[in-house]
Order: C-alpha cells, then structure tokens, then sequence
C-alpha cells in the first residue's frame, strides 16, 4: 500500500534524522492580537488553512506570517502558483518587507510554479532544493484553490492531505490560502470539497458591510488541541502590515457580511437620536 | 565560451530577451516549457530554441520533477555570465576611450 509519506519520497530515516518534529510549541505570527486570539501562536507543525473571499488580505496576512518568522529566527518559503513574484516584491516593499534581501541572506525563498509540479510525487520534489538550501520551519502555499484546477474534484482532498502531510513529515507550519468566494454571501462554507477537516486550524477573513462601508472580518473558526479567541475581530490593512482590532461588540450577523445593530445599540441610538432633537 | 559569444547570445532575439527579463525578476521561477511560454504570452513550441540557447549558456537549467522537465534560472552561473559581459564591456569602451584619444 502506498502511504502518504512513500508517495512524497520521504523515508522514515529522514522523518528521524531531521529530527525537527516538534512538540507543544507555538508558532507566532509576529501579529500581536492575533497571537493573543491563539493563546500564544499556532500550534508547530499544524497546517493553517487561511480563507477569504478576493481583496480580503490573505496574502498579506500570509507575507506577514513568514516575514515575521524570520525576525523571530525561522526562515521561510512562499510557494504562489499565479501572481509573479514581482509584484509580490514590489507590494511587499510598500509593507515596508525587503524580500530580495531576505533572499539573498537565505532566509526566504519564493517560488513561482505550477500546482501539479508541486504535487509531483516521483522522485526530487519541487520544494526539496528550497528545503536543503534555507531549512525553513515556515511554509506558505498561495493558493490551495488552485490545486483545484489540476486535480479532479474527487482527488483534491486526497492530493491536499498529501502536500499537507509531506510538510508535516518536514516539520514545518504550513498555512495554506484559500480562495472561498462564497463567503461574500450569506453562506460561511469553507471549502465545498471538505479541505476545512484536514487543517488544524482556520483563520476566515471575510468583508463586512456596515453602514455603507466595506469592513474586514477575521474569525480564529478552528484550533485542534487548543483554545482560542471565538470573537470575530475587526482588522485593518495598514502600511506595516494587518493590524488587528476590538470584537464587533455591538453587531451580531456580522458573518453573513451583514450584520444588524443589536437590540440595545437600537435603542441607544434611538435615545441618542432623541436627546439631539431636544437640544 | 567568449564574452562577446555569450554576448552574442544573449542579444540573438526578442523572445531570448524576454526570457532573460522575466527570470531575473523572478529568480523564483520554476516551471516547465511550455507554462513559461505562457508567462510571456508565447508558446513552448515558440521559445523552445531560446530556451535551448540559455541552458547552453548555463543561464538556465533544467532539473526533473517527476515526469517533467522543468527550467530554473541557475543564479550562481547567470552572475558569471553577466560579470564576464560586464567586463568585457569595460574593455570594450576603455578600447574606445584610447582610440578616440589618438584621433
């Protein structure tokens, strides 16, 4: 039978002599608040799966995630199979983040390649010279959705559990991005062809309408083995990255995107509203 | 291989053009044939040559990743090769500079 690790080209010698499998530990984001809704980071070794609709900051959440692993000592690689890496230099410059330079000091690595190369199972894979070259403990694959479009539908579980436990088998936190589009509606599915149950955890970033304005959303929806903040938060693109802020205290739906005032913010506003006239 | 060979090379077409600009923006490009070719709007039958040129060259290489061959910019080689172009410029003008002092 072939097992996931075979299928990768990883002998059990290798898990044992990387010896880089690591217990108990947390990875940071190097996000403050973020950290704190973690109680402390991911878990090391999980897989992170990050969705959200366009526009909503995935990348930058998954650039911040690996920049800040290297100021925090673990190099990093950033695996995109469609935006060219460019342009990830270029916007992550105006982040204030020096990639070219984190490269040439060996501490990150982007690579640019096809989802099916990535999933390649025979011989040298794709990631092996990145891996010998920086040894990063930080992964990003932007995105999974793509991998959707070289696989059937009924392999995609199968291939992602595989990519998902090949980096596992390395001992590097993965964080996958995912393109979910569906949850611009009402609907707050995640993935259709079940991916949510093979992360250890989900960060959802979503936009949020509130009086005529287009917000930003970020929800911890999952953390196997650990607790962690359940309030949907509120956060903003700033010019050093995602900045995360308080809970929409004084909405609920704030999920279907959009959220009603609650009953006791109505009625302040209507006293609110009523005192105004007076004056 | 001399430096006006390479260079030589280096200037043989468009598409090796091309080819050059978007590896060196993208360092981290590894990809097969014919998904390069789509990364400048050209097909793999189209650049097959170039591509040939620039992995004789040492510019690029090739590796197999499972059933496909992919190509990577081989960063270590393409500084040599631009060094010694470089270089050989240098002498090239610093060749101008004494002729236009003897006229």
């Amino acid at each position: 039978m072939t097992t996931p690790s075979s299928r990768t080209g990883i002998s059990g010698f290798d898990q044992l002599s990387s010896g880089r499998v690591r217990e108990g530990g947390r990875v940071r984001t190097g996000i403050t608040e973020l950290d704190e809704m973690l109680h402390g980071g991911f878990m090391e070794g999980d897989a992170v799966m990050v969705a959200g609709s366009a526009g909503c900051g995935k990348t930058t959440l998954a650039l911040q995630y690996l920049v800040n692993g290297v100021k925090l000592g673990e190099s990093g690689v950033y695996v995109t199979f469609e935006e060219m890496p460019d342009q990830i230099y270029r916007d992550a410059k105006n982040l204030g983040w020096d990639l070219r330079k984190l490269e040439e000091e060996n501490k990150f690595r982007i690579l640019c390649t096809s989802p099916n190369l990535l999933l390649e199972s025979e011989g040298e894979s794709l990631l092996d010279e990145s891996l010998r070259d920086i040894q990063p403990r930080r992964i990003v694959v932007d995105s999974l959705s793509h991998l959707a479009m070289f696989v059937k539908e009924s392999e995609l579980r199968r291939e992602a559990y595989r990519l998902i436990m090949h980096l596992k088998t390395k001992g590097i936190s993965s964080l996958l991005v995912w393109e979910s589009p569906q949850m611009a509606g009402g609907s707050f599915s995640i993935t259709e062809v079940g991916l949510s149950f093979l992360v250890d955890c989900i960060v959802a970033l979503k936009p949020v309408e509130i009086e005529s304005s287009l917000r930003k959303a970020l929800v911890v929806l999952k953390m196997r083995g650990s607790d962690h903040d359940k309030r949907l938060r509120e956060f903003q693109i700033t010019s050093t990255g995602i900045k995360i802020e308080s809970a929409f205290t004084n909405y609920e739906g704030v999920i279907t995107g959009s959220p009603r005032k609650v009953a006791s913010e109505k009625f302040m506003d209507l006293f609110r509203g009523a005192a105004e006239k007076r004056k | 291989m001399s430096a006006a060979q390479m260079l030589e090379t280096l200037l043989a077409s468009e598409t090796t053009g091309d080819l050059l600009v978007l590896f060196h923006r993208n360092p981290g490009l590894i990809d097969t044939l014919d998904s390069i070719a789509r990364r400048i709007g050209r097909t793999g039958n189209a650049i097959e040559e170039d591509v040939r040129s620039l992995v004789n060259l040492g510019i690029l290489k090739t590796k197999r990743i499972g059933r496909s061959e992919v190509l990577l910019l081989d960063r270590a080689r393409d500084r040599e090769v631009l060094d010694t172009i470089a270089k050989h410029l240098r002498n090239l003008e610093g060749v101008g500079k004494i002729d236009n002092t003897k006229f």
